[in-house]
């Protein structure tokens, strides 16, 4: 890594002086069989909208939980899965976070404590895991990634699970019955869909080139342009979100903070093979791209947009994108992927990591 | 090197506090940053551990609310300079502890320089909640890394999954009777519940848990000079007991803060260097209990 001064995001320091690297080895999704195009769920709105959001958005559907399915099962889904193409158990593990916004069981039922991790790693039969909740809105897997790529580093741990499941389209149901036009500020909540996914983060081998970085930051100044509460005309929740604003924001600010990851890394963009920001709409994510690619001077070789068939699936975004590239066999070893948190807070988050270990984990 | 506390704030209802989760969280940051003499804009991480909060918000992190509202590097990124990574840690009463457990490692590692763990509870309202079982508060912890060998040692966490239904805190939807076919009526509600018995289950478990750690370590219970248990009341003088730590040891709180749930640690703390206990103890241990039943439980060495 190179050395920056006191960099503005928090960053692990330099390899030197921690005695091991962590590397990404494992991805695992739950992905809901039933699916709501958009057409589908525009034509179920209670007022004439008129808004083209297929066409806004590029989303043409995404799937919902059906009944019996909750964050929870989605969550436990994607771990398992996670787990079925390493040599592990549930029992191996040293850590579970669990990360989702929503943390419904039983229905809409919103669980605050005990937290959601513990009913997690109970049904993956990780009893000896210490385990917690993280909260960081669609930053919150990655956030855990960071979280876990510290005490891997350090020794502590060996290995762990990040794993969310969001049961969010809920919020889409309930703004359904509100938007009444493309200014409102519920528009963003019919971008939703539901996914469980889950990442497991160990230490890497000798020869393993791993999390090259992990670094995250708040721009505060903009924690209210998003804010999610129970809802007040259905189960579930409301999110109201002003996406032009923080569209702004993050397009004026992320390019310098991910050139700052890149320096930490000691990397150019130019040799990031894969670019995964967070996924909201096919339309924000190419203004921003080509902003990106302006301000930096390179533009990112392949850049993952998912989310014609997938919507926003808040906190698990960039580990369905993931999973979908592993599945479709599009990754080579050696190839580097930066995925690029850009969430509620204003949280701005780089993750950039060598896919050897996932893609191994699929040739087994 | 170890992981010190540097200053502890609190924060109660009121008319400079205000009320609600956020602005509790607000002053006690404050207080605590205060204390220390220590600007906002030097906190390089604000981890919030608080539970319940007003209109029970979900999203953003709380902490990223909080970061602004105690003006902790709300400028632009500068490249000469460092900012503030805010998020939440949802770990019930054990919280703080579990606040310090991930702090701890970013901070040995100088990833961070100096940490902010906060928590705050508060009701939604009697329209949203029937009851609370707790009190409106506030705390926080400031942590740094000391070159001597003080501070904390590892926080160990661990969990009763099958004492889950003792203590819940969750919002569902609660229909209302005659609504209009086709259409939801009915709100969202926050409900509570601590059933009878969870404290002392709760004990039980840290027992068992402390008393591990404790071996692990090469600590007796006779070189425990102060305990820290949380919640306090009914939980702490049983752990000293099942540890064989004398109950005068026990950090008892009064009723003004034996009623907090996540800010109780901090409570604790304060109410420990008020009195000169957090200074003359070269021992210190903490116990937290949470729903789960979860048990978080650490060693501080002055």
């Amino acid at each position: 890594m190179a050395t920056v001064d006191r960099p503005w995001m928090a960053f692990e320091p330099n390899d030197d002086a921690l005695p091991f690297r962590a590397t990404m080895s494992s991805v695992g999704v739950k992905v809901p069989a039933t699916r709501v195009t958009t057409a589908e769920l525009m034509a179920g709105t209670r007022h004439r909208t008129g808004i083209e959001l297929e066409r806004l958005t590029g989303i043409h559907a995404r799937h919902v939980a059906p009944d019996g399915e909750d964050s929870y099962t989605l969550a436990v889904g994607a771990a398992r899965d996670c787990l079925s193409r390493t040599p592990y158990s549930g029992a191996d593990l040293d850590m579970v976070i669990t990360t989702s916004i929503t943390k419904y069981r039983d229905g809409y039922t919103q669980r605050l404590e005990p937290p959601l991790s513990l009913a997690v790693k109970s049904a993956i039969g990780a009893p000896r895991a210490t385990s917690f909740d993280l909260s960081n809105a669609c930053a919150g897997m990655l956030t855990g990634v960071f979280v876990l790529n510290d005490f891997i580093r350090r020794g502590e741990i060996r290995r762990g699970l990040v794993v969310s499941g969001e049961s969010i389209s809920q919020l889409g149901r309930n703004a359904a019955t509100q938007v009444r036009g493309v200014l409102s500020r519920q528009l963003a909540s019919l971008t939703l869909g539901d996914a469980g996914a889950a990442v497991l983060v160990e230490r890497a081998g000798p020869d393993s080139a791993g999390i090259a970085v992990a670094g995250f930051t708040t721009l505060s100044e903009h924690s209210r342009l998003c804010l999610g509460y129970p809802s007040h005309v259905g189960p579930g929740a409301s999110m109201y979100t002003q996406a032009r604003a923080i569209h702004r924001v993050a397009i004026d600010r992320a390019p310098a903070l991910v050139q700052e990851a890149l320096d930490v890394a000691g990397l150019g963009l130019d040799e990031i093979d894969y670019f995964i920001p967070h996924q909201t709409s096919a339309r924000a994510i190419r203004t921003g791209v080509a902003e990106f690619a302006e301000r930096l001077g390179v533009r990112p070789r392949h850049v993952v947009v998912n989310v014609e068939e997938y919507g926003n699936t808040s906190s698990t975004t960039h580990f369905v994108a993931l999973d979908r590239y592993l599945r479709e066999g599009r990754f080579r070893r050696g190839e580097r992927a930066l995925l690029l948190a850009l969430a509620s807070g204003l949280e701005i988050g780089v993750v950039i990591v060598t896919v050897d270990e996932l893609v191994a984990s699929w040739e087994s | 090197m170890g992981v010190v506390i540097r200053s502890v704030g609190l924060s109660r209802p009121g008319r400079l506090a205000g009320h609600g989760a956020r602005r509790l969280a607000d002053a006690a940051a404050r207080s605590c940053l205060d204390e220390a003499g220590i600007p906002a804009d030097d906190v390089d991480l604000l981890v919030n551990a608080g539970v319940y909060r007003e209109r029970g918000l979900g999203e953003p992190a709380l902490a990223a609310l909080i970061q602004e509202d105690v003006e902790a590097n709300v400028g632009r990124p500068d490249r000469h300079d460092h900012g503030t990574f805010s998020f939440d840690i949802d770990n019930g009463a054990c919280g703080v502890l579990t606040g310090v457990h991930v702090t701890h490692g970013l901070l040995l590692s100088g990833a961070i320089r100096r940490a902010l763990v906060v928590a705050s509870d508060s009701g939604p309202g009697p329209v949203h909640a029937r009851w609370m079982p707790y009190d409106e508060g506030g705390g926080a912890v400031l942590l740094e890394c000391d070159d001597g060998v003080a501070g904390f040692g590892d926080v160990k966490l661990a969990t009763f999954p099958e004492y889950d239904a003792l203590l819940q805190g969750y919002w569902t939807w609660e229909e209302r009777s005659g609504h209009r076919p086709g259409r939801h009526d009915g709100r969202n509600r926050l409900v509570v519940e601590e059933r009878s018995g969870f404290r002392a289950r709760a004990a039980e478990c840290a027992v068992e848990t402390v008393g591990k750690m404790l071996a692990d370590a090469g600590v007796t219970a006779d070189e425990i000079d102060l305990l820290v248990a949380t919640p306090e009341a009914e939980f702490g003088d049983p752990v000293a007991a099942g540890l064989g730590v004398p109950t005068a040891r026990v950090m008892h709180l009064g009723e003004q803060t034996n009623r907090l749930h996540t800010a109780q640690p901090a409570a604790a703390v304060a109410a420990a260097m008020r009195t000169g206990r957090w200074d003359e103890s070269r021992t210190v241990l903490f116990v937290s209990a949470g729903a789960g039943i979860t048990i978080a439980t650490a060693l501080y060495r002055h």
